[in-house]
């Protein structure tokens, strides 16, 4: 046990003496999560908007809610989908479809505008980074047809307002969301490739053979390595947290199963980078390889994006990459309050990690190379 | 054989790699206390015959004992009682002197005094000094130092100045120098001739896996070398006939001028030039040539260490 304690505190001297590694490790993630609170604060384009129009008389929608859509397609900002059955529960219809907006003109909506007394039902995802964008979009149409109704001779004083329902089960912003995919990707990068990178640089110069001529075992060292990685990752938590709640206000709290993912999803990764370092052939290699794996697994494992908002086969391919279930599984644990969804993700997480970790141990060899 | 005397008795060890025969059946012994070459060119077997007592190989078939402890079963026991320089040895590169030997002696459970070691080695100034920092000289004679962090019998130490210049070299021979002082055995594989020369006790030529000649360089060069060449530069032809009275075989070079003579002693030189004198024979300057290993290898596998090289 001395001997990994020795080793241990060796790493993390040589971890903070180099440059590259603080920064790959602690600073680009920051630089990640800056940028992407950046540009999702300015971004613009259109909104899927689902609209269930139940003010139909006689079979036909009304003139008023009709007006009202027509005004909503002027806009050019939205894609509309008008349901067709204005009897299903809309609410229960956003939540199984997985739709982010949903606008209900209710029954009776060209009547109650003639009494200055109309509501609108807005279902959206607070998730979304836009939600308050296309809400304001909303209530602006709404401003419009209030004045333009206003101008004609003895006008009510309000004539349409817009009620907000949010269908997330807590309120919570797209940084919520997002700090959690980065604290995955940041354990996953930290342990992979610190993992290849030594493994293959140790055995390209030597010095692995080195450590085979002293008493430390294999499996001590994979165990302070392993060690190591936990604790660098938790460190990159801390500081992608830290930055989360000064910048981004988030409300993401770390509790017991985020943890236990982020020390799973350490050990799955480096065991993955020890598999890889097998199989290449010099560390310049072996930077590419772990490339190669973590970039696709960013990208289709909704990191940064919600998987819901992902074509259908782009979302079948996430169900077979591991990142996909630390995301899912911080995200349960951290911001949805889904305790028994996290528990689920965790394990399906542990498991891979005592695959990938057992077989790296199994082929990482220092002497016969 | 005194088995106290002995610190690595290897018999009839054999390597192969697939088709290839790295080590073909060699034996030898060392006796504690002394410097012993395996000496030859890149490819002959030499780091994998040290990687096997070292217990990072393992032999194909044959035996081993380093100081009395089997290598087949005995890793643990062997690994605490030696030291190693690895070939083109490397140590953490963000990690200074003094920190790479307290994470070596770490590993050992040493209490060796570190500040002795850095010494031993001459590295007082660079102590604090990154490992990457540090000239090939200096990298080798840390990772020297490295290898006695256990205060081991037997050091091991594989090409532990390839690469160097010659000023850098002479600084490592000293540090190995001071190592047999210290009563410690070396195990030193060199494909540089002189370095076998000016340091060890015992040389075993090893080509191609197999052991071509063993004993000390003297003994070596008088059963293997040629005989020493004495050139007398600008001088006459007569001297042949007369060195030849001697009993010595002499060459006259009509190009050069020169009179090259095969010495059958190193006192044949003072009496040609006695016989010289005396019969007023003029000569510009004289060169003696020493027989070296190098002639050695040559006579022994008809080739020089350079062309035996494998590619």
């Amino acid at each position: 046990m001395n001997r990994v304690l020795i080793d241990l505190k060796a790493s993390f001297k040589m971890f903070f003496r180099s440059k590259a590694a603080v920064f790959w490790t602690l600073a680009f993630p920051c630089i990640l999560i800056l940028l992407f609170g950046a540009i999702f604060s300015e971004m613009d384009s259109k909104y899927s908007l689902y609209v269930q129009n139940q003010d139909i008389v006689d079979g036909e929608p009304t003139l008023a809610s009709i007006g009202f859509i027509e005004a909503l397609n002027l806009t050019d900002t939205f894609n509309l989908h008008i349901l067709d059955d204005p009897t299903i529960n809309a609410t229960k219809y956003a939540l199984d479809k997985e739709l982010s907006y949903v606008l209900v003109i209710p029954e009776g909506f060209e009547n109650d505008v003639s009494k200055a007394n109309a509501t609108i039902e807005f279902i959206y995802d607070q998730s979304q980074t836009s939600a308050m964008v296309v809400m304001g979009i909303l209530n602006s149409v709404i401003n419009e047809m209030n004045l333009v109704i206003a101008s004609y001779p003895n006008p009510p004083q309000h004539f349409v307002v817009l009620q907000g329902e949010t269908i997330a089960p807590k309120r919570f912003s797209f940084m919520d969301f997002f700090l959690p995919g980065m604290i995955a990707m940041s354990a996953m990068t930290t342990s992979i490739f610190t993992a290849v990178e030594i493994s293959s640089r140790y055995r390209d110069t030597g010095i692995f053979r080195k450590l085979a001529t002293t008493p430390l075992r294999r499996i001590e060292w994979i165990l302070s390595r392993t060690l190591y990685l936990i604790v660098i990752s938790f460190i990159g938590m801390g500081v992608i947290l830290m930055l989360g709640i000064a910048l981004f206000n988030v409300k993401v709290i770390p509790d017991p199963l985020s943890l236990i993912l982020v020390t799973t999803t350490s050990m799955l990764f480096s065991g993955m980078g020890m598999i890889l370092s097998r199989f290449v052939k010099d560390p310049e290699t072996a930077g590419a390889a772990a490339n190669a794996i973590t970039f696709p697994m960013m990208f289709l494992s909704g990191t940064f994006f919600p998987l819901e908002q992902m074509p259908e086969f782009l979302r079948s391919i996430a169900t077979v990459l591991p990142l996909t279930y630390v995301n899912n599984g911080l995200r349960d644990a951290m911001i949805m309050g889904e305790p028994q969804r996290a528990i689920m993700n965790t394990i399906i997480v542990a498991v891979l990690c005592v695959i990938c970790l057992f077989v790296g141990a199994w082929i990482t060899k220092w002497e016969e190379e | 054989m005194n088995r106290n005397l002995v610190a690595i008795e290897v018999d009839s060890l054999v390597k192969k790699y697939g088709d290839l025969t790295a080590v073909d059946s060699i034996s030898f012994t060392i006796n504690k206390g002394e410097i012993f070459s395996l000496l030859g060119p890149n490819g002959a077997g030499k780091t994998t015959t040290v990687e096997i007592l070292e217990c990072l190989r393992r032999p194909t078939s044959g035996r081993a004992y380093v100081l009395g402890f089997d290598i087949s079963k005995d890793q643990d026991d062997i690994k605490k009682r030696i030291g190693v320089l690895p070939q083109e040895f490397n140590t953490f590169d963000s990690l200074t002197v003094r920190e790479n030997l307290q994470y070596f002696a770490g590993m050992f459970g040493s209490s060796v005094d570190i500040d002795s070691l850095i010494k031993l080695v001459d590295l007082e100034d660079k102590r604090n000094e990154q490992y990457k920092k540090l000239s090939g000289g200096l990298k080798q004679r840390l990772g020297v130092a490295m290898a006695l962090v256990n205060d081991p019998e037997i050091v091991f130490l594989d090409e532990p100045t390839a690469g160097l210049d010659p000023k850098a070299r002479h600084g490592v021979w000293n540090v190995i120098r001071g190592l047999k002082r210290q009563g410690k055995t070396v195990f030193l594989t060199t494909h540089y001739m002189e370095e076998a020369e000016a340091l060890a006790d015992t040389v075993t030529i090893i080509h191609k896996g197999k052991i071509a000649a063993m004993g000390t360089p003297e003994e070596l060069i008088t059963r293997y070398g040629q005989r020493n060449l004495l050139i007398l530069r600008n001088t006459d032809k007569v001297a042949v006939p007369l060195i030849e009275t001697m009993g010595l075989e002499a060459n006259f070079d009509s190009d050069a001028g020169d009179v090259k003579v095969t010495l059958n002693h190193s006192s044949d030189v003072s009496e040609i030039v006695r016989a010289l004198t005396l019969k007023q024979v003029p000569f510009g300057e004289m060169q003696l040539k020493r027989s070296s290993l190098e002639d050695v290898f040559l006579n022994l596998t008809g080739e020089t260490l350079r062309e035996a090289e494998t590619p």
